[in-house]
């Protein structure tokens, strides 16, 4: 019979809770585009600014909040653009709905709020019929 | 059966923790992709409702909501950018757990106002009580009057202006973000703090435990006038700024794990 530790992984990144990497962690061009302070509310950009370029496992990376999880930058950043680049990777990430802890709102939100939060307009609602998980074969007492 | 009884005639709890029979009022006047109500007849949970029918059901991006009463725990929880006006007065807890709204609120709010906070405005016209903006991790919570006690505590990120005075403790075990206080501050200020920076215009009764004055440069100065200039609040006076002097805690010698607690 042989024993097996399970595995240990202190460092979570996006892509361990995905299963896979996503094409805008690996491509400048697909997050050119995004317009920071748009995309934040106020007229400067708000919650980003606590936002900086980060390294995880020696790759430089950005933190996920909505997930606790870094989301690894491949794509070569130039220099003086760091913070920004990060902020805008960030941002497609949570707008396309690959964060996983928006992913785990479909199943565990309790009460009503838009799956995508405040970085799409319009994103569909979820946890409008949460039900308390039930234990398979109990029944609750009479009394 | 006698508690039983008594318990299917509570209808309403100040604290919002027990009102079984909450519907959506429904009782909105809606204009296109503005709404107003009046919430002096409902309850907590009546008008924390309402708000989330309007702004992720009926597609509004604009409430206001008159005669708030100084009811607890009010416009909680709001997920979405939207704008919404509290016409009056908020109890304690007011405007917590938000990500996306700008709220302005028009009279004075209780303690811990837009605790949790992840992003958003909220601008409060009067005064505000002891917690306000307690663990906020993003956005700005504006103050036009005075602040009680421990204003940011455990504050891991945003930014807290205080046109007013502060009470003691302010910026008590902060770990990021900043906090520019216009007024005097009570004694204690950032106490065991982590992270982050304190500006102050007015008198510092006392430091806090391993907080220490800092080195202004040029991003201070710049953060300073742009938060001034975006919320109209005039020409800024002189500050000091205080940081963390790095005696008490260290995040090198903490586990991966908790570093991001605070990321």
């Amino acid at each position: 019979m042989s024993v097996h530790e399970p595995e240990k992984k202190i460092a979570i990144d996006a892509e361990y809770l995905a299963g896979r990497r996503f094409p805008y962690q690996e491509d400048v061009a697909l997050v050119e585009d995004v317009d920071l302070e748009a995309a934040t509310p106020g007229p400067d950009l708000n919650w980003l600014e606590d936002v900086e370029l980060l390294e995880e496992d020696g790759v430089p990376a950005v933190f996920d909040r909505y997930s606790n999880s870094f989301l690894k930058i491949y794509f070569a950043i130039p220099e003086g653009r760091e913070n920004e680049l990060a902020r805008k990777v960030l941002i497609t990430h949570l707008r396309s709905g690959n964060s996983y802890g928006i992913q785990l709102k479909e199943k565990h939100a309790k009460f009503p709020q838009p799956k995508l939060g405040p970085w799409v307009a319009g994103s569909e609602a979820v946890g409008t019929d949460w039900q308390p998980p039930k234990l398979a074969g109990w029944e609750p007492p009479d009394h | 059966m006698g508690a039983l009884a008594g318990e299917r005639r509570i209808t309403y709890d100040a604290r919002g923790l027990a009102e079984p029979t909450a519907d959506v009022p429904k009782i909105s006047e809606i204009d296109g992709t503005g709404a107003r109500f009046d919430a002096k007849d409902l309850s907590t949970r009546q008008i924390n409702l309402e708000l989330r029918w309007l702004l992720y059901e009926q597609g509004i991006t604009d409430v206001t909501v008159l005669n708030p009463g100084a009811k607890h725990s009010l416009g909680v929880g709001i997920l979405t950018r939207c704008r919404i006006t509290f016409d009056g007065s908020l109890g304690y807890f007011g405007c917590g757990l938000i990500d996306g709204p700008e709220i302005r609120i028009n009279g004075r709010v209780g303690w811990s106002a837009c605790e949790n906070m992840m992003s958003g405005v909220v601008v409060i016209h009067s005064n505000a009580g002891s917690l306000t903006a307690a663990a906020i991790r993003g956005g700005d919570v504006i103050v036009k009057g005075r602040v009680g006690a421990r204003t940011g505590i455990d504050q891991k990120g945003g930014t807290v202006i205080v046109l007013g005075d502060a009470g003691s403790m302010t910026g008590f075990m902060m770990q990021r973000g900043r906090q520019i206080l216009c007024g005097n501050v009570g004694p204690g200020l950032g106490d065991s703090m982590y992270d982050g920076t304190i500006y102050v215009a007015g008198k510092v009764k006392s430091l806090g435990i391993d907080c220490v004055p800092g080195e202004w440069n040029e991003s201070d100065t710049e953060l300073i006038e742009r938060k001034f200039s975006v919320y109209e609040l005039g020409t800024p006076p002189e500050f000091q700024k205080f940081v963390c002097g790095k005696k008490l805690y260290n995040y090198d010698n903490l586990e991966p794990s908790e570093r991001k607690l605070v990321l």
